[in-house]
């Protein structure tokens, strides 16, 4: 082929696209657990455009989309995993395939340029139906830092969905106090109100200037010397963290597990006037009418009833249950990045232990997107992102397997590492 | 005179107790209540012994399985309980757990479950770590768990003995201890002794390091063993003149390995080191019982089944360590059928939260074998965590399936126990029933759990 021929076979495949109609794709004859208000549809249809949902009914008809019967299949929006460390974490027990911790950041740590798409957990989850991961460090000091939502594609360029979305924080562990710790949350928190960064978290002694001229001579950054602990210290980038949670752009998701603790915490979410997040939450039922109250979400981790320590005795498997009976909206997560699919598993054994199996599923979905503020994710309804998994049987059961996953709307490889080392052995 | 005739009684007297296979210490002292007459009828009844009966009847009598098949005749004075068409299975046996040795909550203070101060401490036993209150125990009969596997820790080469427990409310470790059931050395491959020691700049730091040790350890052991015999091989006369061989419990126990005493469960992921510790069971003439976290077993299953070796696995877990990297979710199916399906796999939790739903676990694994084409039904995936297990424990003759004149541990489940929403309804051990989920006092609380939370409430 000469050049001249490329050249125009490349112009007329450019105008072809350009000119053509957007892509359609229908899904047919499917049960469709849409964790939305409608419910579960049975045997019926999802007409996705451009990679958005348009339609979902019975028989619908389309002349020009190309269609799937999915007789005998159960469709689920895409499960979203609420806590995890998917693509910053490769084997737990090797540190240098790890990049959730940081001692020279805390709050400000964002882990986005370390998020590796071609991690093994990645396409290994998605084939568990994990279509989005919200990715959190782990350091373990008081604040871990910020969390990101990343696709499961495995797109090099596309993975970040939504950065920086919320803040992590622990109270326990460790020797000190809890009283302390919470204090310290406090201080932290108001120092970082006095604090005034813009958009860069450097500042220059013109801007100290600036700003004690502004503040009627009050130096903030003598305040911020002298109003914490001196163990303490904060950079910039932490202190903008602290303040897009005062700001109340961002939540603070604590880890915290016992009643008098989570009352603790209720109590300091409502002096800050802040968004919290409670994960954990073992013991959330003997204050789940508090919960409630304050508008509370928690994330569980379902399938965990061991009183692991003093502050989880009251560990009960009706805990999801119990709470979603108050009126507290629950996040289903699991405590293994490596397995965080089985998630499910856990909200398969809530709903055995009472929780109603649509909450389950909207707690594994629905919720952590409304919660976390992700646009147009987290159920299957108009206008929403085609991030669909096509399911054996029903998606909480432990037999059933995820068949096919589509991500706006196309068609993704399942395939993984493990499932080629099967290949290889299983005929043997 | 006097004084030294004395002191050869109690040498030779300690050499007979050693010799005669059954340490006298630490003795079981279990002994079931009367567990009556019980008729459980009109159930599913996975039998454990690889069939199914749709639907059979189960007779319970004085502790053990007395009858089972379609229809039984009633004596008079017969507990009858309709399953309804319910599912019933043998109790599930756990053959790796560390409850009672890492109880909850997990404190260092209770944390007993590894001697990790030297590569090899074949002298330590499990048993004597156990703390009965464990809340964990409880939880695990809920789930069907009747009988458990406590091992120490894998920080060593030979970590020491594990012991099989009735998983039953006892103040003793010896009223919990299954009768009969032989003792089982702990040994550990691949990552965790090299980690532990070699962290320590002290010898094993590598793979190689860890075969010197278990092959310097064995060597030690055989001419523990030829010092024995050549004792033993003694005129009475003989032996009247000279001391019987001091008495090493850490040799003891390796002896007990290579009398074919005690049974060894071997904690090895990689399918290389599998082989190697074949070999080295070849070398010393002694045989390899389980290999337990088999995360790669699905590699070497043939080499596993010409060796009639059992593999414990999870369903599931990996990415922890290197070691667990190359997990498959067909690793039991693939155990289970190799060389013509005669594999002997083995589902173990290893977790206080994996021990509640054994059955789960099962159901994963064999959900993933039927899908890529291994036709596993559910009467053979319930051995993996029923009579394999028992088998590898050598307590089959026991326990781990519905037959007569077995004990009677037996579980009636809510529906088909290969699924995330079944519970147990009922368990009993040796036929008395501890768990009832209408009897909000079972199962019975430890002595922790009292009054914590609520202190006029029943649990917590």
């Amino acid at each position: 082929m000469n050049l001249n021929k490329k050249v125009f076979i490349g112009l007329l495949s450019l105008l072809i696209s350009s000119f053509s109609l957007s892509e359609e794709l229908l899904l047919k004859n499917a049960k469709i657990h849409t964790a939305t208000d409608r419910g579960t549809i049975e045997k019926a249809d999802i007409l996705i455009r451009d990679g958005m949902i348009v339609r979902i009914g019975k028989n619908i008809l389309s002349s020009r989309a190309v269609e799937e019967d999915l007789s005998g299949k159960v469709i689920s929006p895409g499960l979203i995993a609420p806590q995890t460390q998917l693509g910053i974490v490769e084997i737990e027990l090797i540190p240098e395939t790890r990049d959730d911790r940081s001692d020279i950041y805390s709050a400000g740590l964002s882990i986005d340029s370390a998020f590796n798409p071609s991690s093994t957990l990645i396409p290994y989850n998605l084939t568990g139906g994990i279509t989005l991961s919200l990715t959190s460090p782990s350091s373990s000091g008081l604040f871990s830092g910020l969390t990101s939502a990343f696709s499961l594609s495995g797109s090099l360029e596309e993975s970040l969905i939504s950065s920086n979305i919320a803040l992590s924080a622990n109270i326990s562990g460790g020797e000190d106090s809890m009283a302390a710790k919470v204090m310290l949350l406090e201080d932290s928190l108001k120092l970082a109100a006095l604090t005034d960064f813009g958009q860069s978290p450097f500042i220059t002694r013109g801007e100290i200037q600036n700003a004690r001229s502004k503040r009627n001579g009050v130096n903030y950054y003598e305040i911020y010397e002298s109003s914490l602990p001196k163990e303490v210290s904060y950079s910039a980038r932490d202190l903008i963290a602290l303040k897009r949670v005062i700001n109340k752009e961002i939540p603070l998701v604590v880890r915290a597990n016992r009643a008098s603790d989570i009352l603790a915490l209720i109590d300091f979410a409502k002096t800050n006037d802040i968004n919290l997040i409670i994960n954990g939450a073992e013991e959330g039922w003997r204050v789940s009418r508090q919960l409630a109250e304050a508008e509370i979400p928690v994330i569980l981790q379902p399938i965990d009833n061991i009183p692991n320590s003093f502050n989880e005795l009251g560990s009960r498997l009706d805990n999801a249950s119990l709470l979603h009976k108050s009126g507290v909206k629950i996040l289903i997560g699991s405590h293994e990045t490596h397995n965080a699919y089985l998630s499910r598993q856990g909200a398969g054994i809530a709903v055995s232990y009472g929780l109603p199996w649509e909450e389950a599923l909207k707690g594994l979905t629905k919720n952590i997107a409304e919660v976390f503020k992700i646009d147009k994710r987290g159920s299957i309804q108009p206008g929403y992102i085609a991030d669909i998994v096509v399911w054996s049987g029903d998606p909480l059961e432990v037999t059933s397997f995820v068949e096919q996953v589509y991500l706006s709307g196309e068609s993704v490889s399942t395939k993984n590492r493990s499932m080629r080392l099967k290949e290889r052995y299983i005929s043997q | 005179m006097k004084k030294l005739i004395f002191i050869v009684f109690i040498g030779t007297f300690s050499f007979l107790s050693l010799s005669s296979k059954e340490t006298t210490a630490f003795e079981s002292t279990y002994e079931p209540g009367n567990s009556g007459d019980i008729l459980i009828e009109n159930a599913r009844i996975l039998t454990g012994t690889g069939s199914e009966i749709l639907s059979g009847s189960i007779l319970i009598s004085s502790n053990k399985i007395k009858a089972i098949g379609k229809t039984l005749d009633k004596p008079g004075s017969t507990q009858i309980i309709d399953a309804n068409g319910k599912w019933v299975t043998p109790g599930i046996i756990d053959i790796h757990s560390h409850m009672g040795v890492y109880p909850a909550p997990g404190l260092r203070s209770s944390s007993d479950g590894n001697e990790s101060t030297s590569p090899v401490t074949a002298h330590v036993w499990a048993e004597h770590s156990v703390w009965t209150q464990d809340p964990q125990m409880p939880l695990a009969l809920k789930g069907g768990i009747t009988t458990f596997h406590v091992l120490p820790g894998s920080a060593n080469l030979i970590g020491g003995r594990g012991v099989t427990l009735k998983n039953i409310w006892s103040r003793t470790v010896q009223g919990m201890k299954f009768p009969g059931a032989p003792y089982t050395l702990k040994m550990a491959c691949g990552e965790n002794p090299k980690r532990v020691y070699g962290g320590r700049n002290s010898e094993p730091s590598t793979r190689m390091g860890n075969v010197a040790g278990y092959r310097k350890a064995w060597i030690r052991a055989q001419s523990y063993r030829n010092k024995l015999a050549e004792y033993e091989s003694k005129s009475e006369e003989a032996k009247e003149l000279e001391y019987a061989p001091t008495r090493d419990l850490e040799l003891e126990t390796l002896v007990g390995v290579l009398n074919g005493e005690i049974l060894i469960q071997n904690h090895c992921y990689r399918g290389e080191e599998m082989a190697v510790m074949l070999d080295i069971a070849k070398e010393f003439n002694y045989k390899v019982t389980t290999f337990h976290h088999a995360v790669e077993a699905y590699k070497v299953a043939d080499i596993l089944a010409e060796n009639g070796v059992c593999a414990a696995m999870w369903a599931d877990w990996w990415g922890f360590k290197h070691e667990a990297f190359d997990m498959v979710w067909e690793n039991a199916a693939i155990v289970d059928q190799a060389n013509g399906g005669n594999g002997c796999a083995i589902i173990h939790s290893d977790s206080s939260v994996g021990i509640q739903r054994l059955n789960q676990e099962a159901a994963k694994a064999m959900a993933a074998g039927n899908r890529a084409g291994l036709d596993i039904s559910p009467s053979r995936a319930i051995q993996w965590i029923t009579l394999n297990p028992a088998k590898a424990l050598g307590i089959a003759g026991k326990a781990g399936s519905l037959e007569v004149g077995k004990m009677a541990d037996v579980v009636i489940w809510d529906g088909n126990p290969f699924s995330v929403y079944t519970k147990t309804e009922k368990v009993f051990v040796d036929g008395v029933l501890l768990y009832d989920k209408d009897n909000p006092l079972t199962p019975k609380a430890t002595d922790f759990e009292l009054g914590i939370i609520n202190s006029e409430g029943d649990r917590l």
